[in-house]
């Protein structure tokens, strides 16, 4: 038995309301009286449970659409059933979704998925936004006609002060760091301020053991070995990336979805045939010079880290690489990558910039020579010819094993990822 | 340095280049007893002989053209056509002549030829001899274009433009000849083309301004900083070549590009700077390039009408602001 | 009076000029050549004979129906056919066409498809070469419909004021493209605007290789000795229409038959042979081999690459830095 979910009136003067999210997918379960969707209306957003049990087999109006009140906006059936026939009909009504025949001269609209949905923002705005991976959900723009600019991006940063360090760990734990009270000056959100609230949130002020899980105990192994077996040092430097920006800027004019890391990986592959010394493993019989060129890209999952490796990736060219990379970070966070696709590794870049930090230190994922830790792209002011000007500089620190290679070495190898960065043209 | 008005620094380095090469010589309206309408040939006359400055009859197009051949057959001319209005009655030559010859015969022809002019108002002259024409040179492949708003560009640009082996257009203001500023007194003191000046450094908003428009710009940007607008303020004085580079970079930091000029809006060398930077600099961009031009009606004699239809300080405060969303 | 040398000079070269073209027409029909084609065929007299008088260091300037003048000046005709068919060995890379060629080397300061747009560059040449200070001089070829433009009348002006070495041959051949010369020039002889400027105006016989010679002659000794510049009038007709493929409303047939009678070539040839000067087996084989080098000229030109689209804005700015010193 097909059943209807319309979009229900709450409250006298609601005429609409905007789905912003639905909690249960198309052809998933749904219980009744459980949360089915949420809705936001002019005064409050509200959960709306469902109607009945069954599968929900139809989503009619989608998120972020906006709907006249008693819409109908889904089909609850039985598995399998044809909702066909039902469509058209909801279709062919005039009237509000059919869920009131007297009402059929009143609210003909169908669901507003054009103008309302359709956010206006400034390209640079938008640009920034996806830097800073600001939420843009709600925000309204202060430009003409509501059209975010920059500066909207900004104060709503800025209402907000915190550190890079207590943004990447709210980030992480999945907390607003709005809602988190700042202790540090000027009422700066710090680290330890997050840490407290994530704790009290979750524990109540109670202490709180989590067990470990098989990767949490691969990790904590992998990584107290790295540190006691391999002699860690590491090296740091400045990199400008504007030529790199008008790179990725290039390729996006022709479709191309290019990362910096993608770049960076590039230049790293790159500079590891130039410098096998850093491509390398210390085995007791010597050190081994790796005949591949294996890449290892950390993603952050909520879980912890996994490292996938990008094969080979000296031979292949940037849209190579960049698909590569997309192709196995998406299945790394959807679970889909075997354990093969975590071996044979022989250098690790890692890449934290996605949460602010300007640079940081990684530690070494053995049996590998080297690790890449790369922090955000952010405007420095830099000397050109004798000016200062702003330029958009990223902190590279290269952490390597001093029992396979040496200071000098080490530095000539990031020094080399360095000018392939300044100067990617060469790269391809 | 020296201290020296924008017609004594362009008739200084006329001087001293035709001191320095027998190939450059001077021809044009009323440039040799009376030293050109504007004196910027003033003395060149009594230091050269009659040979090297000559009064031309009334006929732009063949002084124009005997310019074009005279480069074509080895000399520098360097020609003065009194107001660029005239220019329209010397098309023939400039565009399709000096223009096309070096490409048009397989890049084996040189014409070095300086075709120097003035532009705009400041004299109450009315509708025919108070235009800016540069986007017509700036438009024909073949051309140089360069466009001074002080007297140092004026000299440094000049000097380059008579070394330059094509031909160029060289277009003043003529309200700006009584300007002054300090101009190196070195006689290889060049400007190149090509490369912009920026005026004054800033993060809220670039604004590009040529000739006449500098000096107004300079002032909207005192004025806007007392509304806390910083302005980063780029004079390309090129047309041909043409530093979007500088203006791109600016515009990256900024968001926001706002050019001025006292040519028409329409068409104007605005709407060309402006679609490179959508085209360029697309993603950083806050708001839409706006540019300030005349209005598109004939230029009017009466002050008060003139007045209102070029750009003025005002115009360009109010063009910022908007490109601010204020 | 010219010499014997100098006439079958003459006479080599305006065969040169009709095989020429004659060879572009029959490529012009298979489709090899493009663009408009102006024909110079039953004018070659003029080219041939002012051209006669000048060197490589006197500089021409020449119009859309170029082809005689810049063969007369010297022109290779292998570069010059190649140029008609666009290749990249051509006098211009393939970038001018019929109507563009120049030879700067000899002083072909180039043809030019704007009517009356050379006649200030021929003067700007004079112009420098007066204040060089040698003898050299300028010439500007140019129709009878070119005479009715405004650099026609400004440049006799300059140039007279100026007292610049400059020769303006006017070639009147009876049509500005369609339109008649009556209908469209206030006198009869063109030279007597000469009068206007204060400088010699002639009016010759443009079939006539002697007495365009006897006016170049003079009017070019007057130039090299400071006295100014002269204008030559030179009536002709060109037996072609404007173009290939003019429908030729404006004249007859018999209009045309009238003045073949008249062949600049012929007329030479009679009397190079009437006053023993050279024979028909001499000039047979002047000739002869002047067709071989035609020949040759297509083969080349047939052969020759066409310009790489690669390379198609080069030059349109010296990159040279700065002049020479």
């Amino acid at each position: 038995m097909l059943q209807r979910v319309i979009l229900p009136k709450q409250g006298l003067q609601m005429t609409e309301g905007t789905i912003t999210r639905w909690l249960v997918g198309e052809g998933q379960a749904c219980v009744k009286d459980q949360p089915l969707f949420e809705m936001e209306t002019d005064k409050f957003t509200v959960a709306i449970d469902a109607p009945e049990s069954g599968t929900l087999l139809k989503i009619i109006a989608a998120e972020g659409d906006t709907v006249p009140v008693a819409y109908t906006i889904g089909i609850i059936g039985n598995p399998g059933e044809d909702v066909g026939q039902l469509l058209e009909q909801i279709k062919a009504e005039p009237a509000a979704g059919g869920a009131s025949a007297g009402n059929e001269a009143e609210n003909p609209a169908p669901p507003r998925a054009g103008r309302d949905s359709r956010r206006f923002i400034s390209p640079r705005a938008e640009r920034i936004a996806k830097e800073k991976g600001a939420k843009l959900d709600g925000l309204q723009g202060t430009g003409p006609h509501g059209m975010i600019v920059e500066r909207d991006i900004l104060s709503l940063e800025s209402t907000v002060k915190a550190t890079p360090l207590a943004k990447k760990i709210a980030a992480i734990s999945g907390e607003d760091i709005s809602r988190i009270p700042g202790t540090g000056s000027h009422g700066k959100v710090t680290s330890r301020d997050v840490e407290s609230f994530c704790a009290k949130e979750k524990s109540g002020g109670r202490d709180t053991l989590v067990p470990f899980t098989g990767m949490r105990r691969v990790i904590a192994g992998r990584m107290s070995a790295s540190l006691q077996t391999a002699a860690q040092t590491y090296h740091r430097v400045c990199v400008n990336m504007a030529q790199a920006a008008r790179l990725r800027m290039a390729r996006a004019g022709r479709g191309e979805k290019i990362s910096v890391n993608d770049i960076i990986v590039l230049a790293v592959s790159r500079a590891l045939k130039l410098h096998p010394i850093m491509n390398a493993e210390f085995t007791k019989d010597g050190i081994l010079l790796k005949g591949s060129v294996n890449i290892g890209i950390a993603v952050a999952l909520d879980e912890g880290l996994v490292v996938p490796v990008i094969r080979d990736a000296d031979l292949m060219d940037l849209t190579g690489i960049a698909l590569a990379s997309k192709s196995l970070s998406e299945k790394a966070r959807s679970g889909a990558l075997d354990t093969a696709a975590y071996e044979g590794g022989t250098f690790t870049v890692s890449n934290l910039g996605m949460f602010g930090l300007d640079e940081f230190v990684a530690i070494i994922n053995p049996p590998e020579a080297g690790i890449l830790a790369v922090g955000r792209i952010g405007e420095k002011p830099v000397a050109v010819n004798g000016e200062i000007c702003a330029a958009p500089v990223m902190t590279l620190t290269l952490t390597y094993d001093h029992r396979i290679v040496d200071g000098a070495p080490a530095a000539k190898f990031l020094t080399c990822i360095k000018e392939y960065l300044e100067d990617p043209y060469l790269l391809i | 340095m020296s201290i020296k008005t924008y017609a004594q620094a362009i008739r200084d380095v006329l001087a001293q280049e035709m001191r320095k090469d027998p190939r450059v010589f001077v021809m044009g309206e009323d440039i040799a007893e009376q030293g050109g309408v504007f004196g910027c040939t003033k003395g060149l006359l009594a230091e050269f002989g009659p040979e090297r400055v000559r009064n031309t009859p009334i006929s732009e197009n063949t002084f124009v053209g005997a310019g074009v051949g005279a480069a074509c057959a080895g000399m520098r001319p360097v020609v003065e056509l009194t107001y660029v209005d005239f220019a329209y009655l010397a098309m023939d030559q400039l565009l399709n002549q000096a223009a096309k010859i070096r490409y048009m015969f397989g890049g084996k022809a040189k014409v070095p030829l300086v075709v120097r002019t003035q532009e705009g108002i400041g004299r109450g002259n009315a509708g025919q001899h108070s235009q800016s024409l540069e986007a017509f040179f700036m438009h024909i492949p073949g051309l140089k274009v360069a466009c001074p708003s002080s007297a140092a560009d004026a000299a440094g640009l000049l000097r380059t433009a008579i070394l330059d082996e094509n031909p160029v257009v060289f277009v003043e203001h003529k309200a700006l000849y009584a300007s002054k500023c300090e101009v190196p007194d070195n006689e290889d003191f060049s400007v190149p083309f090509g490369r912009a000046n920026v005026l004054r450094a800033g993060k809220d908003v670039t604004l590009v301004a040529t000739q006449y428009c500098v000096p107004k710009a300079v002032e909207a940007a005192k004025l806007l900083e007392s509304e806390e607008i910083d302005i980063e303020l780029i004079d390309p004085r090129t047309l041909v070549p043409l530093d979007i580079d500088t203006i791109i970079r600016s515009v990256e930091k900024t968001g926001r590009a706002v050019i001025v000029h006292e040519a028409h809006k329409t068409g104007g060398i605005g709407a060309e700077i402006a679609s490179q930077i959508t085209e360029k600099a697309f993603a950083y961009l806050d708001a839409p390039p706006e540019r300030v031009g005349a209005k598109q009606c004939t230029l009017p004699f009466n002050l008060g009408l003139e007045n209102a239809v070029i750009p003025q300080v005002n115009d360009i405060v109010n063009a910022v602001r908007k490109a601010l969303y204020l | 009076m010219p010499d014997r040398d100098r006439l079958l000079r003459i006479y080599e070269t305006m065969r040169k000029i009709r095989s020429f073209e004659e060879a572009a027409v029959a490529l012009f029909e298979r489709n090899k050549l493009r663009g408009s084609v102006h024909l110079y065929i039953g004018e070659e007299a003029v080219a041939a004979s002012v051209c006669s008088a000048l060197t490589d260091k006197d500089y021409i300037t020449s119009t859309h129906r170029g082809h005689g003048h810049a063969i007369a000046k010297g022109a290779e005709l292998s570069k010059a056919m190649a140029e008609l068919m666009g290749k990249a060995a051509g006098y211009c890379k393939g970038r001018g066409g019929s109507m563009h060629i120049a030879d700067f080397e000899k002083g072909n300061l180039g043809a030019n498809a704007i009517v009356g747009g050379g006649i200030p560059i021929a003067v700007g040449g004079g112009l420098a070469e007066k204040l060089k200070g040698t003898q050299n001089i300028s010439v500007s070829f140019f129709g009878d419909g070119a005479s009715n433009q405004g650099t026609f009348h400004e440049s006799l002006n300059l140039a007279s004021v100026w007292k610049l070495p400059v020769i303006f041959i006017c070639e009147n051949n009876g049509f500005a493209i369609s339109v008649p010369v009556e209908q469209s020039t206030s006198v009869g002889d063109i030279a007597v605007r000469a009068g206007g400027y204060d400088m010699p105006g002639v009016t010759v016989d443009g079939n006539d290789v002697l007495a365009i010679c006897d006016a170049v002659d003079a009017a070019a000794a007057r130039a090299r000795g400071g006295g100014g510049p002269t204008l030559i009038e030179c009536r002709t007709y060109r037996w072609k229409g404007h173009w290939i493929g003019d429908p030729e409303v404006y004249r007859t047939k018999a209009d045309i038959a009238a003045w073949m009678e008249k062949c600049p070539i012929n007329r030479l040839r009679e009397y190079l042979i009437e006053k023993k000067m050279s024979s028909a087996g001499e000039l047979d084989a002047i000739e002869a081999g002047v067709q071989k080098a035609v020949d040759e000229a297509v083969r080349f030109a047939e052969d020759s690459p066409d310009p790489d689209p690669a390379f198609v804005m080069d030059d349109v700015y010296c990159e040279a830095g700065g002049s020479n010193r």
